[in-house]
């Protein structure tokens, strides 16, 4: 089993949440993330004075999948959240050794 | 409703095991005390707490007291005891209606004494006991003993008691406002009920208890019926017991019931707050009553300050004056008191007696009192909270009975929608600073969801409910437009923000094809923040806060224009006037205030001495505007009478102007001898007030922006702090919305032009100094 984790730009949310549907997938947990990658934190110019934006507010996805699902839950992910433009964030996954169902104890791919 | 659950079901359930326990403390008594046939001395058996009140819930505890005089042998009385219980934990008795959870103890009339005078619990316990079974002198004893020290130690035990609710309160949260609340520990919950009949034992203070006759009721039957339709013996109302307690109780659907919680735990909340507010600030006999003449200070026409309670004279024209209401309540808010309840009383008797209803649209004074009683931060609440139990908010505002203690099934939210949209208009006198329409803010931040529990869009049915509204309350229909606006679109900027590209030049688009100007711009990132904060950690965080900042910025920048106050224009006769250089004044009486123009000969620091000279005249200035033109100065005044202050004329105000402008009056001394009258009242925590200053918006004037708070004497400083810079004043636009001024201040050097960057700092600085 993979964890797909996506930092994505949070306008992006709704297309990404509706492409996972249509995938199949059924459950991924969102949460509100900082931060900043290659382009740093930005400089605005606002009637002369500028500011800076250290931190940009981004949204953090995850998603568990089966091994064999991930590569094309990646695919669905970057495609959907993909506008081309600096900060579109990034997608990653990594190996999951045991996952279980708290409400039936359910373990392994039968909990995902 | 059904009758299933309800206070009759409660007594039998007592009943009930008044009788099973009674069949067995007969047989334990014949078996280790006593001889059958021989009436019962020395031992009793006596129930207490809510027991002894004779409600009893599924999953109540047997509070029993097992009394005895001291002479069994140690064995027996272990027999005995141990014959009376076991039974009962074993589940033993013959009918299931009685509790298996027994609260008990064993003690002589001694011991009890001790155990409740050191255990508040204990005494509060005792003060409701009653006689289940046996020697009924030492029940009578006992009941003498812990009333009597409960009036005795009244003055000791009432602090601890509130500080153990404080306590309580803290850590079960709120009833009327959790989604899932705690039935009795929650503050307002049934132990709030219990605690209350306790002080009015005491007789320290008067406490109104048939107030909350309703609530008590209420809140026992929910407790009961959650009891007997969850099985399971617990006192919070969680979601999924919500639906089938309602439906037992006859309900007709969970959100008429968490209504109906709501609105009982506030009756409690608000008795328990003004129950604690008079045990404070009662008289000084020690006994709570009022032996000599109470204190009073008179704050406003007809409203005066005692006990640290704003009170309405009792010989006020109630019939005839329809804005005293607003006006004690603004000057209650603003004072950081309550309004006192026979006040509120006599207002809501006053008004159901159908006198005193404001006149529609209201006068310009009812407006301001309203904004600025919803500006006072969170010194409102209690004011609006004692209003709207004695239903004076819906006679004002017939609009709020629709969502009065309206529930909001929403894991964001944690309040019912009245109180939501309250608690926004608190967060949002914080922004009163930031904004150039601090009124429009608190009016939108007050009603912004004024059109939830309909099943529609509440944006859109709140934007139709708010127009009428806001016309009667008296705005202009350019004020109703921003008003409507700023309702239908006060999730906006959270939406688009958290859900569109920011990046997108169709994003701000989007946002300027809705939000025509800077002012509106302004007022609705005020409120958005407002109505996040009010909402909850779960609807607003900084991550939200930055998205929504960063596309204010964006459009802002995208907009053009200036929100600068722009300078008078004086008519021919004005100018023609002011080249003469001599002075005139004149006064016109308007409905609810008075307009002056004063016409002077032009030099530095008039500004400061006509305000100073209307203050000494006790007229408080809500607006003015003021224009520099050849030898003079054209000013025009809009001011309201203090409840001290003779009728303004004319001849008066000449003569003291032209005293003070001859430097007859020491106007600085006065008005700081009139300052220390009024320090003496109490205040509210505002935001800090802040100046601000724009190089561009004039060709020829550098413009200061000052917002603050306003107060007594407010334009004589800044006037006077402006002059001792050496500057000149060439024309000043002063607003005040509710208790917000807003002063717009035209300066230029002495020989004229701007002020430098430095100099713009200097006058910024000294003003900043002078306000703080």
């Amino acid at each position: 089993m993979k964890l797909v984790t996506a930092i994505l730009k949070p306008f992006k949310l709704d297309d990404v949440k509706n492409a996972l549907q249509a995938h199949g997938i059924t459950g991924m947990t969102v949460s509100e993330a900082s931060g900043f990658g290659r382009q740093g934190g930005h400089t605005e110019v606002y009637r002369g004075a500028e500011y800076t934006v250290d931190l940009i507010p981004k949204i953090r996805l995850e998603i568990l999948v089966d091994d064999d699902d991930a590569d094309s839950v990646i695919g669905v992910v970057v495609k959907a959240a993909s506008t081309g433009s600096i900060g579109d964030g990034k997608v990653w996954s990594t190996p999951v050794d045991q996952v279980v169902r708290v409400r039936t104890g359910e373990r392994g791919v039968d909990a995902i | 409703m059904s009758t299933l659950y309800n206070r009759s079901s409660r007594l039998s359930r007592s009943n009930e095991s008044d009788r099973q326990l009674t069949g067995l403390f007969l047989a334990a008594y014949e078996k280790w005390l006593g001889e059958s046939g021989r009436t019962i001395s020395g031992v009793a058996l006596a129930a207490v707490g809510g027991y002894g009140r004779g409600e009893l819930c599924p999953g109540s505890d047997l509070d029993i007291l097992i009394l005895h005089n001291g002479q069994f042998a140690a064995e027996s009385l272990l027999g005995f005891v141990n014959a009376l219980l076991y039974p009962i934990w074993d589940g033993a008795t013959a009918s299931s209606e009685v509790p298996r959870s027994l609260d008990h103890s064993v003690r002589t009339r001694n011991e009890t004494r001790m155990a409740a005078h050191s255990d508040l619990k204990v005494a509060m316990g005792l003060l409701d006991i009653r006689l289940i079974c046996g020697d009924a002198t030492l029940v009578a004893a006992v009941q003498h003993d812990a009333i009597d020290d409960w009036h005795k130690d009244a003055q000791k035990r009432l602090p601890n008691l509130r500080a153990m609710l404080e306590h309580r309160h803290e850590r079960a949260g709120e009833l009327a406002f959790l989604l899932e609340p705690d039935l009795k520990e929650a503050r307002g919950g049934l132990r709030d009920i219990t605690a209350l009949r306790a002080i009015a034992k005491t007789g320290v203070i008067d406490v109104a208890l048939e107030r909350i006759n309703r609530a008590d009721q209420v809140l026992s039957d929910i407790r009961e019926a959650l009891h007997g339709e969850s099985k399971r013996f617990r006192d919070r109302l969680l979601f999924q017991e919500q639906d089938k307690v309602a439906s037992a109780l006859g309900y007709t659907d969970a959100d008429e019931m968490m209504g109906a919680v709501a609105q009982s735990a506030r009756d409690v909340d608000y008795l328990m707050t003004l129950t604690w507010h008079r045990f404070t600030h009662r008289g000084k006999d020690g006994l709570g009553r009022i032996l000599r003449r109470p204190r009073t200070t008179m704050v406003a026409r007809d409203i005066s300050v005692a006990h640290h309670e704003v009170i309405i004279d009792i010989d006020a024209p109630f019939d005839d004056d329809p804005l005293l209401g607003l006006r004690a309540a603004k000057t209650a808010a603003q004072l950081g008191l309550p309004l006192s309840l026979d006040s509120c009383l006599l207002l809501s008797r006053s008004i159901k007696d159908g006198h005193g209803d404001i006149p529609n649209p209201w006068p310009r004074q009812a407006r301001e009192d309203l904004v600025s009683l919803i500006g006072a931060g969170s010194a409102m609440v209690q004011v609006w909270e004692a209003l709207d139990q004695e239903e004076i908010i819906t006679r004002w505002l017939p609009e709020w009975a629709a969502v009065r203690s309206l529930p909001q099934r929403n894991v964001m939210h944690r309040h019912t929608v009245d109180r939501h949209m309250v608690e926004t208009a608190v967060h949002a006198a914080a922004f009163t600073r930031s904004v150039h329409r601090p009124d429009l803010l608190l009016v939108a931040a007050l009603f912004h969801d004024i059109g939830k529990g309909a099943g529609e869009d509440h944006s859109g049915r709140g934007a139709r409910l708010i127009e009428p509204l806001a016309r009667r309350i008296g705005f202009s229909e350019v004020d109703v437009e921003t008003l409507r606006l700023l309702v239908h679109q006060h999730l906006l900027l959270s939406s688009t923000a958290t859900r569109r590209d920011l990046g997108d030049p169709a994003t701000i688009a989007a946002v300027l094809a809705i939000v025509p100007d800077l002012e509106t711009l302004e007022l609705l990132h005020a409120l958005t923040v407002a109505d996040g904060e009010a909402t909850g950690s779960g609807a607003w965080s900084d991550w939200k806060a930055t998205l929504v900042g960063d596309l204010v910025h964006r459009v802002r920048a995208a907009m053009s224009g200036s929100i600068v106050a722009q300078q008078p224009e004086l008519n021919a006769e004005q100018r023609g006037f002011a080249e003469v250089g001599a002075l005139r004044v004149n006064v016109a009486a308007r409905e609810s205030d008075y307009e002056i123009e004063i016409i002077a000969p032009d030099k530095p620091g008039l500004l400061s001495i006509i305000a100073g000279v209307l203050n000494l005249a006790r007229l408080d200035v809500r607006s003015a505007r003021t224009k520099s033109h050849g030898a003079s100065a054209v000013m025009q005044w809009i001011v309201t009478l203090d409840p001290h202050a003779p009728i303004p004329t004319a001849a008066k105000l000449h003569r003291d102007i032209d005293g003070a402008l001859h430097g007859q009056i020491d106007l600085d001394a006065k008005i700081r001898a009139r300052m220390q009258t009024y320090a003496r009242l109490p205040s509210i925590p505002v935001p800090p007030p802040r100046v601000e200053v724009f190089h561009q918006a004039s060709m020829d004037s550098t413009v200061f922006e000052v917002r603050s708070h306003d107060r007594p004497g407010l334009l004589f400083h800044i006037g006077d702090a402006i002059t001792r810079c050496r500057v000149d004043i060439r024309s000043t636009i002063v607003t005040t919305l509710g208790a917000e001024a807003i002063d717009t201040l035209y300066v230029t050097e002495i020989a004229g032009g701007s002020l430098t960057p430095a100099r713009a700092e200097e006058v910024a600085s000294r003003l900043t100094a002078m306000l703080g």
